[in-house]
């Protein structure tokens, strides 16, 4: 950074009265909000204002000229000037048309062009308001009326449509912030979290659970309770069946987008019972002679 | 933001606001749960600030700056879409 005295224009034994004065001078040329034409001007004028900023308070001023500090870090902090917000196409309530309304008066084009800018502002659309709304896997599935309580303590009745996913983001139109004059209010838009269940997982439209049996139901098959999304269901299990048999549930599973729905697939999990003596026995006596490696394909 | 929360990030003394927005120098939304400040709020206030205490302006010449700063913006957003429109023309 330059040395102040020099950014201010004024000689080191200026007194205060001459270093403010010398800094309207350049600030009213260079000041953003008051050249918002003028974009090179911005960083001259950030020059001058950490100049002046160090140079107007005595203090620094004094530790400056005695060397303790040097002109770094005398910048101001950045932010953003007023015209950045001005001249945005978006409305605000400072825009002041009274400069050329005597324009709008004709009938020409540019009369009508000046007429259109303004009938926008003056019906702006509300803004958009983002929200989070968690819910069960389950009501992610079969769909679900939730009401999602707002931070002014105001609610909004949430339609969570069956089959959606996590991180779907729902549009309830006109629930958004209201707008002004004929802009209608703006959208709420609902970023809905599928909290992660116990039992079922989804993958696609299929949905997926592990379900253990008994070794009776394993080797001799049998007629098992399972949980489905809409509630639980009889399902056969073969005879035969082993941890990792699959049994499709058709139709059990997440909507499709085209209709129908995905599958429940039902993982089978034999469980053995715990240390029985009598079953002990009974496979040592059944393994005699018999010769079975579920292991031969390994090695 | 609410008042309170527009009061500490602008640095303004809550008398200096109700002054302020009584010469409606600040015009911050109305909606239905109270006044709502925005980041233009903010620089305005800013820029006011700087208006008084840098560039030594009176309550009446930050009043005529700042309408005369309002046209001057609304006239180059104006002449922007101007020029916008007419793109390519020629004459």
């Amino acid at each position: 950074m330059r040395n102040p005295y020099e950014v201010l224009g004024v000689a080191a034994t200026a007194s205060a009265a001459e270093i403010q004065s010398a800094y309207r001078k350049l600030a009213k040329k260079l000041h953003p909000d008051l050249n918002p034409g003028d974009k090179a001007a911005e960083e001259k004028f950030k020059e001058v204002a950490g100049a002046y900023d160090l140079l107007s308070d005595a203090e620094k001023r004094k530790r400056f000229d005695s060397g303790e500090i040097d002109a770094s870090g005398a910048e101001r902090p950045q932010h953003n000037f007023y015209r950045d917000y001005a001249s945005s196409d978006q409305g605000h309530p400072y825009a002041d048309t009274s400069g050329f309304a005597d324009f709008m008066d004709t009938d020409d084009a540019f009369a009508e062009l000046l007429r259109r800018g303004q009938r926008a502002r003056a019906n702006r659309r509300g803004q958009d308001m983002h929200y989070r709304l968690p819910i069960d896997f389950v009501e992610s599935i079969t769909g679900a009326n939730k009401r999602l309580t707002l931070p002014d303590g105001s609610t909004l009745d949430v339609k969570i449509p069956p089959g959606l996913v996590d991180g779907q983001t729902l549009r309830l139109k006109g629930k958004g912030a209201p707008g002004a004059g004929k802009g209608g209010a703006g959208d709420a838009l609902i970023e809905v979290e599928v909290l992660p269940d116990r039992r079922f997982t989804r993958d696609g439209d299929d949905i997926s659970l592990e379900v253990p049996i008994s070794l009776t139901e394993a080797v001799l098959g049998g007629r098992i309770r399972v949980a489905t999304p809409t509630g639980d269901v009889t399902v056969t299990v073969p005879k035969g069946a082993n941890t990792g048999t699959t049994l499709r549930l058709k139709g059990k599973g997440a909507p499709r987008r085209g209709g129908g729905h995905g599958d429940e697939l039902v993982k089978l999990k034999v469980v053995l019972p715990k240390s029985d003596p009598e079953l002990d026995a009974f496979v040592m006596n059944w393994s005699k002679g018999k010769e079975f490696n579920p292991r031969e394909d390994r090695i | 933001m609410n008042k309170k929360e527009f009061l500490k990030s602008s640095d303004l003394r809550v008398q200096t606001l109700e002054l302020w927005l009584e010469q409606q120098w600040l015009i911050p939304e109305q909606t239905s749960k109270g006044i709502r400040f925005t980041d233009i709020d903010i620089a305005r206030a800013r820029l006011i600030h700087e208006l008084k205490n840098d560039f030594g302006a009176n309550d009446e010449g930050v009043d005529v700056i700042l309408h005369l700063m309002d046209q001057l913006h609304e006239l180059r957003r104006a002449l922007a879409q101007l020029r916008e429109d007419i793109k390519g023309r020629s004459f």
